[in-house]
């Protein structure tokens, strides 16, 4: 069987789970037997493949900026003008790369992904008639409280156009029905973890240890956007130190809400025990899961949540938004609802406190980081399109 | 005996007793398992046992279900008093707050415990001479106590373990102990009705008070003990499963069969003697697939908190502080050591059913957090 797939980002040049999700999947999928032709925009960074059976075609010469969701602040102008400008001109090219190609190559379905490539696999599907199956990460909904219409109606367009549809979670499912979806076309696939990538326990970063000068740790990590919670974290962690003055907290992560965010620190009066770390390599995000002793993810909507197993794999005991994909399928984590700060902060305060329950937490995270694979995730992906197979073939 | 959702950044100028504990969600459960279960059942226990000279039925409650009846629904606890009017109702002797304390290295809680029990059954009618610890959890050790208060007989669950070939339908004597007998519950039975009876999976299904008296009349043995949660009836079970017709027609049906009759556990221990000797060393109990004390004891979150409780005994009862020795005494009953049970699978799922917490670990943050502000309480009350 051989897959054209409508790619995005890959990594290293990823920043959402949408990369990390398409590397694993695709590796995965190729190892099961599967051909993937990769359809991504060109980086000129040089994207590599992984394996014999994935083939990665670069279209569209447009200079693209990272993947960049939308925020109220910044929604007309950079969002506005160049990424839309540069997904409108990926999808079209894409398409007819798509279609130039499917001659040839004899694909046997199309899978896209998000509504970045909407345009690509309705017109692809069109032209080729072949079955189409879309998975979405997250939807307008979980990206900001006010959505964005023409964003909206490109994924409603989307959620009408496939086939089948995969949600990341329960909670992403409920939200391609508010779009609009037939309940009975969308399946639940779960992200997974690479388990091995991340329980290395690397933890000898010596600058971060300088700075941490033996304080329990909490880590933040994801895009410093209103949809990840970092103020809610902050305001967290005001009263966590109230408590336990010797404690560290950790913001990983870029975004707009940077400047909002420090002087929020600044205001709070705990700007000597939040450290804010900016970007992170993926060398240095293993380093700093090991070298957290609690991960926190506030996320206000959180369609799945991929760093959460990430930080599990490494044994640290996690803290995740009641609002989120991973929450409903994880057992070893403690859950929160993202407003309640006092609540967060005590169940914060509870794992630095109390090792038998950071020592719980920690085993049992990694029994579901173990459960949770992405082998475990392409195979229901194939499932799903040997679903949507049985039904289109005429 | 729910807690309340604590917060450690709450002021302090509450008594502990509106700090911990949730007087108002515990009144809302009593009086809708009252409603749908305690009551309805009741009626009917009574009126059968009016209409049956012979029926006989035998009921364990914990003196902190007496106490909250006594705080909420009055009513209840008088139509237990009505059951016991007649005789034929008889009460079993257990640790007042449902607790592990006869865990405990020194006895003395536990002694309390059952003493304070005890009088409060008095008060209802009942002078029980059989004793049924915390989840049937028994042990050679925990028989002798129960033999030094006094008690004839003690209930526990009939695991294969513990009996080998021998069947759970006679009476034991028990390792090193003189005169106390040991009654088994017979799990399957119990079980059939307790957890199988609205299982449409069964291939039993449906159970009928006929083919059940059958079951009974056709075993072996010199008795069967069937014990199960009252809350099988109504609440486990609800009416639409057709489970108090089941009721009402079982003394009936069991009338039917000539080589039956009930007995209360009292009775039993009198009439019949032991046919064999039992050697519990270690705890069992009748929970899980484990039957021993890993549902309570199994993790390490558990056992912290058990230490703590633990700990918090002597510096408590130094103080003579009635508040504290009673929010303590409430803290031990053991289901908030259950909710932090972290077993996987089936079991799990058991123990997520009956509890009130997002996971195990929500179940720790909460009374982990309880039992500090305790052991916080206790030291500034020593200062004072």
């Amino acid at each position: 069987m051989r897959v054209a797939m409508i790619g995005w980002e890959f990594p290293p040049f990823a920043s959402g789970g949408l990369g990390v999700h398409c590397l694993e999947l695709t590796s995965r999928l190729c190892n099961m037997g599967i051909e993937v032709d990769f359809f991504m925009p060109k980086s000129g960074e040089g994207v590599k493949s992984s394996h014999p059976k994935l083939r990665i075609i670069e279209v569209a010469k447009a200079e693209i900026s990272p993947y960049i969701f939308v925020s109220k602040s910044r929604r007309h102008s950079t969002y506005g003008e160049n990424l839309m400008h540069a997904v409108e001109q990926y999808n079209k090219e894409c398409a007819q790369a798509l279609v130039q190609q499917a001659g040839e190559r004899e694909y046997a379905l199309i899978h896209a992904h998000d509504w970045l490539g909407v345009k690509a696999a309705c017109e692809a599907g069109a032209k080729t008639k072949l079955p189409i199956v879309h998975t979405f990460h997250s939807t307008e909904f979980d990206r900001t409280s006010v959505p964005w219409d023409f964003l909206v109606d490109i994924e409603r367009q989307g959620v009408q156009n496939a086939n089948l549809l995969i949600a990341v979670s329960r909670r992403t499912k409920a939200q391609l029905m508010r779009l609009g979806a037939d309940e009975g076309k969308i399946r639940v696939v779960y992200n997974g973890v690479d388990a091995q990538k991340f329980n290395k326990g690397n933890s000898g970063n010596a600058a971060l240890e300088r700075f941490r000068q033996g304080r329990k740790t909490v880590l933040f990590f994801g895009r410093l956007t209103e949809q990840k919670g970092p103020m809610q974290f902050l305001h967290a962690a005001k009263k966590v130190l109230h408590v336990m003055p010797d404690t560290l907290f950790l913001v990983a992560g870029k975004g707009d809400m940077l400047p909002l965010l420090i002087n929020t620190a600044i205001e709070l009066g705990i700007k000597d025990s939040v450290m804010f770390l900016g970007y992170v390599s993926e060398e240095d995000q293993k380093k700093i899961y090991s070298a957290a002793d609690l991960y926190v993810m506030p996320s206000t909507s959180e369609p799945f949540g991929i760093t959460a197993l990430e930080a599990m794999s490494a044994g640290t005991p996690v803290i995740i938004s009641r609002t989120s994909g991973v929450g409903e399928t994880v057992k070893g984590a403690l859950l929160v609802d993202f407003w309640d700060i006092n609540g967060m902060a005590q169940k914060m305060l509870s794992v630095l406190k109390y090792p038998a329950l950071g020592n719980s937490l920690s085993n049992a995270g990694k029994e579901d980081a173990r459960k949770m694979s992405w082998e475990k995730t392409a195979q229901n992906t194939i499932e799903v399109y040997n679903e949507v197979l049985g039904r289109g073939k005429i | 005996m729910r807690l309340k959702r604590f917060s450690i950044f709450e002021s302090h100028e509450k008594s502990v007793r509106e700090r911990y504990f949730d007087n108002e969600l515990n009144r809302q459960i009593l009086e809708k398992v009252a409603k749908k279960c305690y009551l309805p059942t009741n009626a009917l226990m009574l009126e059968l046992l009016q209409k049956h000279p012979n029926m006989r039925v035998s009921y364990s409650l914990t003196g902190v279900f007496m106490e909250q009846c006594k705080m909420f629904a009055p009513y209840l606890l008088d139509s237990f008093a009505a059951l016991a009017k007649t005789g034929r109702v008889e009460f079993l002797s257990e640790t007042y707050y449902h607790s592990l304390s006869a865990l405990f290295p020194s006895k003395d809680e536990f002694v309390e415990q059952v003493k304070l029990h005890q009088s409060e059954v008095e008060k209802l009618g009942g002078k029980p001479s059989v004793f049924r610890n915390t989840e049937a959890m028994f042990s050679n050790e925990i028989a002798y106590l129960a033999q030094r208060l006094g008690y004839d007989g003690i209930l526990t669950e009939g695991i294969e373990h513990v009996l080998g070939w021998r069947s759970p339908n006679y009476l034991y004597s028990v390792k090193s102990c003189e005169g106390i007998k040991a009654m088994l519950r017979n799990y399957k039975l119990s079980d059939d009705i307790g957890y199988r009876f609205s299982a449409k999976w069964w291939s039993e299904y449906p159970l009928t008070a006929d083919k059940y008296a059958k079951w009974l009349s056709s075993l072996e043995g010199d008795c069967v003990n069937v014990f199960m949660d009252y809350e099988t009836f109504g609440e486990h079970h609800w009416e639409d499963t057709g489970i108090f017709e089941f009721l009402r027609c079982l003394p009936t049906e069991m009338g039917k069969h000539s080589n039956l009759e009930f007995v209360t556990p009292s009775m039993l221990v009198k009439s019949a003697g032991a046919v064999g000797e039992i050697d519990v060393p270690h705890v069992i109990s009748w929970a899980d697939m484990e039957r021993d004390t890993s549902a309570w004891l199994g993790n390490e979150m558990q056992r912290e908190c058990f230490g703590i409780l633990q700990e918090l005994e002597a510096p408590i009862k130094e103080l003579k502080d009635e508040e504290l020795l009673s929010a303590w005494r409430m803290l031990q009953n053991s289901d908030h050591l259950y909710y932090l049970c972290t077993k996987s699978l089936s079991d799990q799922d058991v123990h997520n059913y009956f509890s009130p917490y997002d996971s195990p670990f929500d179940a720790y943050v909460n009374f982990r957090n309880i039992l500090e502000d305790l052991r916080g309480e206790v030291k500034a009350r020593q200062k004072a």
